[in-house]
């Protein structure tokens, strides 16, 4: 327990959570790539010494519960001031790909003194040097597949160029590279002035005493569900049928047991969901479940406690490819534990379009229906879980891609009814103005997204080629004049509607 | 004389210059229709100088109908033109959801319903090729769809229509045909700039609030006249004022009208005391606002959501965050102390108001403290009531296992977190260093909390005006007028010549220049460079250094968007007279300002000047 005063944990909880804001500030401002700048699909975080994450500033909640694994993966590395480390190697604290984390560790002085921890942000780059443009490949079957695989290395001038010229827009890459260095000097600079303030002994009780808090409030919103067993029951959608995914939700106390026992072993395709994702998605489902106030810290994920079948499906294992299940195996995992707890649920998939060829990279996902909730309707057209990033303009899209909207608008009459309503699913339609490839990867196309309580489904989503429906998951080529429209699912109901009188 | 009228939440503040003179008179604020509170205000101050309605020269108004009608949501019976397959653009709006994990919270209702989106054939590529032509005829019948929804005003957002309006304009025409006396707002008008869903949402904005701004103008105009006053300027978002006419027909530009007249004043703050840059708090009972002046100029932004709702328009940079002296102090599940955002408002509002709050305030500190002097009489008639606020503080003292003395400290340094991190938005976080600035504090509770806070941010200068109360009103007075024009221009490479920069700039006061590496989608905004490619170029490298790091030598130099403004400056003032008297402080020093505390912690000194205002000094 600590022994912080409650003065003192506030106002030095602000401070690092302030830091940690900074440093998105700066890496969404200094980024090139829209995948960062637009969407903000990145995150940055502090670490003590340790490697227990003591503050985050999430824009997408799929890193919440994800970094600490990348800190952990450098912990035993050999560190130097000024020294920063590279990785994105599912197997080696990372999420997929496309999420490169960049670690700078924190000294007491810029020339060294005590290690106080570290900073640390995760970016979404546009490409990794995947097969396809984007590297989010719908059908690999190997991590090698889905780009360049960074086992964690030190990150210096070379490192960033070596990288960047085995990666598509060689440019773009190493200037998103240098906004995550420069997210992370800022994080430096901010913990030093902390550990100046307080001391490095001080600054240590206060993170400690931070990372107590969340505890506390974590457990106080457990202890106050009933206790009991909930299950749920759900499927993720690939050509040879359905994978099932099983949870056993137990609230014992303030503690909670996420038990996936009996889901679906590994998948020859890339729905795999390294281990840290599988803990990201499950912490979001209890946030949502309990205070969304509680700090986002380590503190609060000390409660929650995984039961993962060993090398399954939500437990991938090198060399699986994992692209999909940092996007839609993360959502479908939310959804069960959400499920599990009686919500209605919501589009449960990001609609993943990546269109390119060598000259471009155009990645987007696509929102869709929440869910109803017992007093409110579900918002629609949103992302609805996993991820919160932000359209693409179209005004911004056609200016800068050889691709033209044709449609963009709310999918009417596709949310679930209920005496609340699930939100709408949104209709997006591209037209490729040359030949390029498109790539998808999509969920909830075979099985709608369930009302609760008596409510009824979404429409599941479809996606059309020139008129004819695609498979959830589809890589091909598009000529020039063919239309991509993507509908999106509408959100479950919530209750049953009354009858007309 | 000049008068400045600034309508606030409780009290209508109007000020009166008559050369060095500075009188100034409270009304209360009359929500229904604020023209009555104004002239009320201004007949109570022109009674101070024992003056006429005619002796006024210059009127300047800031008021809160377009920000009130906003934040509630209710506007004018809009109807939305946009390309067909794109009438959903400003519900669907970024697709972000309001709220990462609170999954059913929701963006603000859309103004215009879906059965009032209407739908146009027609439609430009991004480079300006007509895909779908739309003439007069096929503009008409869109005019019959909307006239069909029966509107008392028509938003129309048509892509890429920032830089390729024909369609709009035809529209337009065709809509004042068919819908005479309807306001009519037009995307590449009321914004000019691409990125469709905030130039759209913008639009909507705009013609929803114009007929309720007009008529609110028109009855303040009416009035005016009537009482021999002259027709007031309007103060807009941008900090410049702007003539009645023309607000009226843009109620988009005047949102932010009220704390727009707070950041005017800092800029004449700046100016009167010769200290150029700035970082300004004004803290009332429920919120502080913070605003950045740098080089004697109030810094601007782009855009911004305002009540949920994005306006891609020119206007002050002001960030809000709900630490007021009504903040309501509390232990949350944790056991750590938090302040606000919860307010205890006016009524019962803090425990030493003894209206029968019971609540621990901000405000309640500072008694505890000794701050504020128990038995201090306050306008409306009100004494504070020691002992009350000392139970408060003391019930949450016992909860949170601290001394009374501890906790009204903690009540402060938790308040005061919560302002740093507002200050640290405003510099920090935008690549500016706060140890560069001086602080200018002001509102009622302002002066009590400048110092600290200084001492957190390492600023070391600390600026009281002694018009602290009704600063806004001063700066209203003194604001320059300013027409603003904005325009994506999307020039790189070969089109980037010194010809299309001059071009763009003809005829502008000031411009500024919007660009980024081709491929960033953030664009970075440049002022004072000269209308050279070669200028602009070595600007954004350093600009792009200074905030983010490192230049890149091999991207390729975007304009994206020229910012013309034109202006005419306000008249000059001072800051009013002080006592005559060049007081020194010394801390720890309390020292009563006219409608405000000033608390000079120990290691602070200084006096106040002329004009009454403060400078503090950290030693």
């Amino acid at each position: 327990m600590s022994t912080l005063d409650p003065v003192a944990l506030q106002v030095t909880g602000g401070a690092l959570r302030a830091a940690c804001e900074e440093m998105g500030a700066v890496l969404i401002r200094a980024a090139h790539s829209s995948n960062i700048k637009e969407r903000r699909d990145c995150s940055t975080a502090l670490f003590d010494a340790a490697g227990e994450m003591v503050a985050q500033a999430e824009h997408i909640p799929v890193h919440l519960g994800a970094m600490p694994a990348a800190v952990a993966a450098v912990l035993g590395e050999e560190h130097a001031p000024g020294r920063s480390w590279v990785l994105n190697d599912p197997y080696r604290g990372g999420t997929h790909l496309p999420d490169i984390t960049v670690i700078t560790p924190v000294y007491e002085r810029p020339d060294g003194g005590r290690l106080l921890g570290f900073a640390a942000s995760r970016a979404h780059h546009a490409d990794v040097g995947a097969r396809v443009p984007g590297s989010m490949p719908a059908d690999s079957t190997t991590l090698e597949e889905e780009g360049v695989v960074i086992a964690p290395r030190i990150l210096d001038d070379a490192a960033v160029h070596e990288l960047s010229e085995r990666m598509r827009g060689p440019e773009q890459r190493r200037a998103d590279l240098r906004a995550q260095l420069a997210a992370g000097a800022v994080g430096v600079r901010r913990l030093q002035e902390l550990a100046r303030r307080l001391g490095v002994d001080g600054l240590h009780a206060a993170t400690t005493a931070n990372l107590d808090y969340a505890e506390r409030r974590a457990r106080a919103c457990l202890a106050a569900l009933p206790d009991g067993t909930r299950t749920a029951v759900d499927v993720l959608e690939v050509a040879e049928g359905d994978l099932e995914l099983r949870l056993a939700a137990t609230v014992r106390g303030d503690e909670i047991v996420l038990d996936f026992s009996g889901s679906a072993g590994p998948h020859a395709g890339n729905l795999n969901c390294p281990l840290a994702v599988t803990r990201s998605a499950c912490v979001f489902a209890v946030k949502v479940l309990t205070d969304p106030d509680i700090p986002p810290s380590a503190g609060a994920h000390r409660p929650i406690h995984l039961v993962v079948p060993e090398g399954s499906l939500l437990d991938a294992r090198a060399p699986s490819a994992v692209a999909a299940g940092n996007v839609e195996t993360s959502s479908r995992v939310a959804d069960l534990v959400l499920a599990a707890f009686g919500c209605a649920l919501g589009q449960g998939t990001m609609n993943n379009v990546t269109l390119g060829g060598d000259a471009f990279t155009y990645y987007e996902t696509i929102g869709g229906g929440q869910g109803a909730g017992p007093g409110s309707d579900g918002p629609s057209g949103v992302h609805v879980a996993m991820s919160n990033t932000r359209n693409t303009p179209v005004e911004a899209l056609e200016l800068e891609f050889p691709v033209r909207v044709t449609t963009y608008a709310l999918r009417r009459g596709s949310g679930g009814r209920g005496l609340h309503r699930g939100g709408e699913g949104v209709v997006r339609e591209f037209e490729a103005l040359e030949p390029m490839t498109a790539s998808l990867i999509t969920e909830r196309r075979r099985h709608a997204p369930p009302g609760a309580d008596g409510g009824g489904p979404g429409a599941p989503g479809r996606t059309l080629l020139n008129g004819r429906e695609l498979p959830a998951k589809w890589t091909g080529d598009l000529a020039a004049g063919d239309r991509l429209r993507v509908e999106t699912p509408g959100g479950g109901g919530y209750g049953t509607a009354h009858p007309p009188v | 004389m000049l008068l400045g009228v600034d309508v606030g939440g409780t009290f209508t503040d109007a000020v009166l210059i008559d050369g060095d003179v500075v009188v100034t008179a409270k009304s209360p604020t009359t929500p229904q229709d604020q023209s009555l509170g104004v002239l009320a205000a201004v007949e109570a101050a022109l009674a101070l100088l024992d003056a006429r309605p005619g002796d006024v020269s210059v009127f300047s108004h800031g008021m809160t109908v377009a920000t009130n009608a906003l934040l509630e949501g209710v506007g004018a019976r809009t109807s939305f033109v946009a390309t067909a397959g794109f009438t959903d653009i400003v519900e669907l709006g970024r697709q972000d959801r309001a709220d990462l994990y609170r999954l059913q919270a929701r963006h603000p209702a859309p103004l215009v319903p879906a059965e009032r989106r209407v739908g146009a054939p027609e439609r430009h590529a991004a480079d300006g090729t007509v895909l779908l032509a739309l003439d007069d005829a096929g503009a008409d019948l869109v005019a019959q769809a909307v006239a069909a929804t029966a509107p008392q005003a028509v938003a129309v957002c048509l892509l890429h229509a920032d830089r390729h309006p024909v369609h709009e304009q035809r529209l337009g025409a065709a809509l004042a045909r068919r819908l005479p006396g309807v306001h009519v707002s037009l995307s590449h008008e009321v914004v000019g700039t691409f990125r469709e869903a905030e130039r759209a949402a913008t639009t909507e904005v705009d013609a929803a609030l114009s007929p309720l701004l007009a008529d609110y103008l028109r009855r303040l105009l009416d009035r005016a006249a009537a009482a021999g006053l002259p027709e007031p300027s309007i103060m807009q978002s941008s900090g410049g004022l702007t003539s009645a006419r023309a607000a009226a027909a843009h109620a988009a530009l005047t949102v932010l009208s009220g704390p727009a007249g707070g950041a005017a004043a800092a800029s004449l703050v700046a100016v009167a005391t010769g200290i150029r840059d700035l970082l300004c708090f004004d803290m009332g009972g429920t919120s502080c606002d913070v605003c950045v002046v740098q080089d004697g100029r109030v810094r601007e932004t782009a855009g911004r959501e305002v009540g949920g709702r994005e306006l891609a328009l020119p206007m002050v940079d002001i960030h809000t965050v709900g630490a007021g002296g009504g903040s309501v102090a509390w232990r949350d599940p944790g056991g750590a102390l938090r302040v606000g955002p919860r307010s205890a408002g006016a009524v019962p509002g803090p425990a030493a108001y003894g209206r029968g709050g019971t609540e621990p305030t901000v405000t309640d500190a500072h008694v505890v403290l000794r701050h504020l002097d128990p038995g201090t009489a306050l306008p409306g008639g009100l004494v504070l009531d020691g002992p009350a606020a000392h139970a408060a503080v003391s019930a949450l003292a016992d909860d949170l296992g601290l001394d009374v003395r501890a906790t009204a400290e903690g009540i402060l340094r938790v308040a005061d977190a919560e302002m740093v991190r507002a200050l640290r938005v405003m510099t920090v976080e935008r690549g500016v260093d706060p140890r560069d600035f001086a602080l200018l504090a002001f509102g009622g509770a302002g002066p009590l909390h400048a110092a600290r806070i200084a001492d957190e941010l390492g600023i070391t200068r600390v600026v009281v005006p002694r018009a602290g109360g009704v600063l806004s009103a001063l700066g209203l007075a003194a604001a320059d007028r300013r027409t603003d024009e904005v325009r994506t221009l999307l020039l790189r490479g070969a089109q980037l010549t010194r010809e299309r920069l001059h071009e763009a700039a003809a005829g502008a006061d000031e411009v500024a220049w919007d660009a980024r590496y081709r491929g960033q989608s953030f664009e970075l905004t440049l002022h004072g460079v000269a209308a050279d490619p070669a200028a602009l170029r070595a600007a954004f490298d350093d600009e792009h250094r200074a905030r983010y790091g490192y230049a890149d030598a091999d991207a390729e130099l975007e304009l994206v968007t020229v910012r013309r403004t034109m202006r005419v400056p306000g008249p000059e003032i001072g800051l009013g007279t002080g006592d005559g008297d060049d007081v020194a402080l010394q801390g720890p020093v309390v020292v009563a300002l006219p409608g405000a505390t000033l608390v000079v912690p120990e290691g602070w000194s200084g006096g106040a000047d002329a004009s009454g205002t403060v400078v503090l000094e950290r030693r």
